[in-house]
C-alpha cells in the first residue's frame, strides 16, 4: 500500500480518480468540523462587525463604523498597552519560568516524574477555578496566604489587586504560573533531544555551567523555544479568562485587556457589532504577528 | 489490500455522514424538538441552582393547574446566551430578568409588546408598578414579577456590644462602620473585622448598582428626563458632592471602612458579611434567606437606608415576564403571566426552602411580611413603597449603567484624582450613549 502511494501516478490523473479523492476523505471529518465550529463562526464575525446587530429587527450595515468607534475609545487604547504588557510579560516570562523548570526537572528518577506531574496540574485545572483561589491567595490583608507570608517577615500587607499598580502585574504572575509548566513539558521534550555525548565532552574539557547552557543546550533547544514562543505571543494578546475572573478589568480599568474590553461591549453594552469588531482587529493582529514570528524562525533555521 | 481499502473508504463515507447528521441535528436549535410541541413553553430565568429549585416549584404547579408543560432553564449568563439565541433567531418563549435590561432588549427587538387587559389579574398589579415597563413607544413590554428596594443589613450583635445606636444618617453609618473595625466587635483580639461591605468592581456595572442608593440619597439622578428624551445629570453640584463624600470617606478614608478588595469585587464574591468578618451591607433582600443560613436570624438586623443630604430613597429593581419576539405562543403565554401574578403563583415564588424569587410581590392584595411571617420583609416593603427610584426604563440603559460604572470605579480607586474632571467626562460618555439612541436633550 504504502508502495502504491509512492509510486507517481499518471501525468495526466483524472480530476476525480480514487487516489485524488481518498485523501480529501479521511481529511473531511476534520475540515468539517473545522468549518462548522471555526470558519463559518469565524466568517460571520467579520461579517457582524459591518452591522449594527438587532436580529430582531434587522442588521443595519453601518460600515467601519464599528472599527472607527473601538479605536476611537480611549479604553480600548488603554487595553491595548496592558494587552501587550500582559501579553509580552506572561509569554516572556512563562518560557523563562518554563526553561528553568525543565532544566531543573528533568531526568527519569521516579521523584522527578511525580514533581512534574504535580507542576504540570495548573495546566489542566480550570483557568476560572485557578483565577478564583488565586484571588484567595491574594487577598489585600494578613487572612491571605502571600500576605500572612509577607506578615511573617514583617512586612504589611499589599492590596494586589486592588491598586491599579500593581493589579496587571499581579495578573501576569498568575499567568506565568499556568503558562509555565506547558512550556516546560515542551522544553523537556526538545531536552529529551540533546545529545548527551556533547555534555560529556563539555565535562571533560572542564566548561563551566553558564557555557554548557549557552552553547549546547540552549541551540539545541531552539525549536522547541519557536514553538513556544508562537503559542505563547498568541495566547498573550488573547488573554481573557485570567483577567476577567481576577479583577474584572479592573479596578478603574487598569487591567482592562483588549478581550475584557470586547466582552465587555458585547454583552454588558449588548453592542454585539462592536465587539465583532473588535474581535476581528485582533485576529490580525494575532494572525500578522503569528506569520511574523514564523518567518523569523524560518529565516534563522536557514542561518 | 483492495477490500481493506474499500472497508476504510466505508468508514470514511459513514464519519462524513455521521459528522453532517450530528452538525445538522445541532444547527436546528437544541431546543428544536420540544419547542415544536405547541403545548409546551420554553422559559428562561436568571437564577443560580438555589433559586431555580424555587422556580421549578412554582412551574410545577403551573403545569398540574393548566396542563401546559414548562421546558424550564435557569441561566447564570443570561445575556451572553440570550445574545446567542438572538442571533439563531429562535427566542425562549417566556423570559424573567431584570427590571432595568427592559430598555435594552427592547431596542434589539427581542420583546413582544404587552397589552395589560390581556392578561388575567392585571388589575392587581398598581399603577405604578405597570408604569415601569412603559417603552420608548409608549408600550408596556413586560409584566411587573418581582420588585425590590436596598436596605441596610447591620449586626446586631457587633451593634449592641459597642453600645452603638441603629444608623439613621450617612455620619451615623461612618462612625458605625469605624467602630466596627476598629473597635473589635467580634471579640477575637485581632483586627480583622471591616465597616461595610461594597460590591465596587466595574464588571457587569456592579458599582453603579450599589452606588446608585447613595446617588439618590445625595439628591443625584443619573439621567434626567426631559421632554421625551433624557439628559446626562452626572455634572450636577449634588453629583460632585455625594461622590466625593463617598471617595472620601469610603474608598480613600480610613482602613478597614470597607473590605480591602471592594474595588475588585462582584456580589458573587462579596461574601465578608456572610462570612462574619463586616458589620453592614446595603443590598437587595434576596440576600435575606443566605444570610439566616450563615449567620443565623438574631445576629442581624434589616434597617431602612440611612439618609443622605437628599433623603434616604435607594435604587429599587427587580424582575419582569417578557415574552420573546416572534414565538407564536402568545395565549399560551398570557396563561403562564396570569399565574406567576397571581396570589397563589406570588406566595409559591416567594416562600419554601430555597431562596425566594419574588421579593416583594407586584400583587397588591399580598404583603410581603405577612406571606413570609417575617417582620423583616416590611422594611423592604415600605423602602420599595416609599423610599425607592428605579434606572429610567425607557432607555437603553445598559451603555449608561457599565459607562458610570466605569467612571466611578476610576475616581474610587484613584484617591488623588479630581472628581470633577472624572464626573464631566462621565457627563460627555453619557451623552454620547444616549445621542446612539436618539434621545438626547
Amino acid at each position: 500500500m504504502t508502495a502504491t502511494v509512492t509510486t507517481p501516478g499518471p501525468r495526466r490523473a483524472r480530476f476525480l480518480s480514487k487516489k485524488a479523492v481518498l485523501p480529501w476523505l479521511f481529511l473531511a471529518p476534520g475540515l468539517l468540523l473545522a468549518l462548522v465550529f471555526k470558519f463559518l463562526p469565524m466568517g460571520k464575525g467579520v461579517w457582524l462587525s459591518f452591522f449594527d446587530v438587532r436580529p430582531f429587527l434587522g442588521d443595519k450595515w453601518v460600515g467601519l463604523d464599528n472599527y472607527t468607534r473601538v479605536l476611537t475609545d480611549h479604553r480600548f487604547q488603554d487595553a491595548i498597552g496592558h494587552t501587550l504588557v500582559l501579553g509580552i510579560g506572561m509569554s516572556l516570562g512563562g518560557i523563562v519560568a518554563g526553561v528553568l523548570l525543565a532544566l531543573l526537572l528533568e531526568g527519569q528518577a521516579r521523584s522527578l516524574k511525580i514533581i512534574r506531574t504535580a507542576v504540570f496540574l495548573p495546566v489542566v485545572t480550570a483557568t476560572a477555578v485557578v483565577g478564583e483561589m488565586w484571588r484567595l491567595m491574594y487577598y489585600p490583608t494578613s487572612d491571605g496566604l502571600i500576605n500572612s507570608g509577607l506578615g511573617l517577615l514583617g512586612l504589611g500587607p499589599v492590596p494586589y489587586l486592588d491598586n491599579p499598580d500593581t493589579a496587571l502585574w499581579a495578573t501576569m504572575a498568575m499567568g506565568i504560573w499556568m503558562l509555565a509548566p506547558y512550556n516546560m513539558v515542551i522544553i523537556l521534550a526538545g531536552l529529551a533531544g540533546v545529545d548527551r555525548s556533547l555534555y560529556e565532552a563539555a565535562a571533560m574539557d572542564g566548561v563551566s555551567l553558564w557555557q554548557r547552557l549557552r552553547h549546547i543546550t540552549l541551540p539545541a533547544i531552539r525549536p522547541a523555544l519557536g514553538i513556544v514562543l508562537t503559542l505563547a505571543a498568541i495566547r498573550g494578546l488573547r488573554v481573557f479568562t485570567e483577567v476577567y475572573v481576577l479583577t474584572g478589568g479592573g479596578p478603574a480599568g487598569s487591567t482592562d485587556v483588549w478581550m475584557t474590553r470586547a466582552y465587555t461591549l458585547g454583552f454588558s453594552r449588548n453592542d454585539i457589532g462592536g465587539a465583532s469588531a473588535a474581535s476581528v482587529l485582533l485576529l490580525c493582529v494575532t494572525l500578522l504577528l503569528t506569520v511574523t514570528v514564523n518567518y523569523f524562525r524560518k529565516r534563522g533555521d536557514v542561518r | 489490500m483492495r477490500d481493506r481499502r474499500r472497508s476504510h473508504r466505508l468508514a470514511a463515507a459513514l464519519t462524513v455522514s455521521g459528522l453532517l447528521f450530528g452538525t445538522a441535528a445541532c444547527g436546528s436549535g437544541s431546543g428544536s424538538a420540544r419547542a415544536g410541541d405547541p403545548n409546551t413553553l420554553e422559559v428562561w430565568t436568571r437564577s443560580d441552582p438555589d433559586s431555580a429549585q424555587t422556580y421549578k416549584r412554582v412551574f410545577a404547579a403551573f403545569t398540574k393547574k393548566t396542563g401546559i408543560k414548562i421546558d424550564y432553564q435557569p441561566v447564570m449568563n443570561f445575556d451572553q446566551q440570550l445574545q446567542s439565541r438572538a442571533s439563531t433567531k429562535d427566542l425562549p418563549d417566556v423570559m424573567i430578568n431584570d427590571t432595568a435590561l427592559m430598555g435594552s432588549y427592547q431596542a434589539q427587538g427581542l420583546l413582544k409588546p404587552i397589552t395589560p387587559a390581556s392578561i388575567a389579574g392585571h388589575d392587581e398589579i398598581t399603577a405604578q408598578s405597570w408604569s415601569s415597563t412603559v417603552g420608548r413607544d409608549g408600550r408596556h413590554y413586560g409584566i411587573p414579577y418581582s420588585r425590590q428596594a436596598m436596605t441596610l443589613f447591620v449586626r446586631k450583635d457587633w451593634r449592641e456590644k459597642l453600645g452603638l445606636p441603629q444608623p439613621k444618617t450617612w455620619q451615623d453609618t461612618l462612625a458605625l462602620a469605624k467602630a466596627f473595625a476598629t473597635r473589635d466587635p467580634d471579640g477575637d483580639g485581632k483586627k480583622d473585622t471591616y465597616g461595610m461591605v461594597v460590591p465596587g468592581s466595574a464588571q457587569n456595572g456592579y458599582v453603579a448598582w450599589w452606588g446608585a442608593s447613595y446617588l439618590w440619597q445625595g439628591g443625584v439622578r443619573i439621567l434626567e428626563k426631559e421632554g421625551t428624551g433624557y439628559r446626562p445629570a452626572m455634572d450636577s453640584a449634588a453629583a460632585l458632592r455625594t461622590v466625593t463624600w463617598m471617595k472620601k470617606n469610603l474608598f480613600c478614608g480610613d482602613n478597614g471602612v470597607i473590605q480591602p478588595s471592594a474595588l475588585t469585587s462582584v456580589t458573587a464574591n462579596t461574601t465578608n458579611f456572610q462570612d462574619g468578618n463586616a458589620g453592614m451591607y446595603l443590598t437587595g433582600p434576596y440576600n435575606i434567606s443566605t444570610f439566616d443560613k450563615a449567620l443565623g436570624k438574631d445576629k442581624y438586623e434589616v434597617l431602612p437606608a440611612p439618609a443622605g443630604p437628599a433623603g434616604n430613597d435607594v435604587l429599587a429593581d427587580g424582575e419582569n415576564v417578557y415574552f420573546g419576539a416572534k414565538t407564536g405562543k402568545a395565549r399560551l403565554e398570557r396563561t403562564l403571566a396570569a399565574f406567576l401574578i397571581s396570589p397563589e403563583g406570588q406566595t409559591l415564588a416567594m416562600t419554601g426552602d430555597h431562596q425566594p424569587v419574588v421579593r416583594i410581590p407586584v400583587n397588591s392584595t399580598l404583603d410581603a411580611a405577612k406571606v413570609r411571617h417575617d417582620p423583616r420583609w416590611s422594611v423592604v416593603q415600605k423602602a420599595y413603597e416609599t423610599a425607592s427610584v428605579q434606572f429610567p426604563n425607557a432607555p437603553d440603559f445598559a451603555p449608561v449603567k457599565q459607562d458610570t460604572a466605569d467612571a466611578l470605579n476610576a475616581i474610587f480607586t484613584y484617591c488623588g484624582s479630581d472628581v470633577r474632571s472624572g464626573l464631566k467626562e462621565l457627563n460627555d460618555t453619557l451623552a454620547g450613549d444616549l445621542k446612539d439612541q436618539d434621545l438626547l436633550k
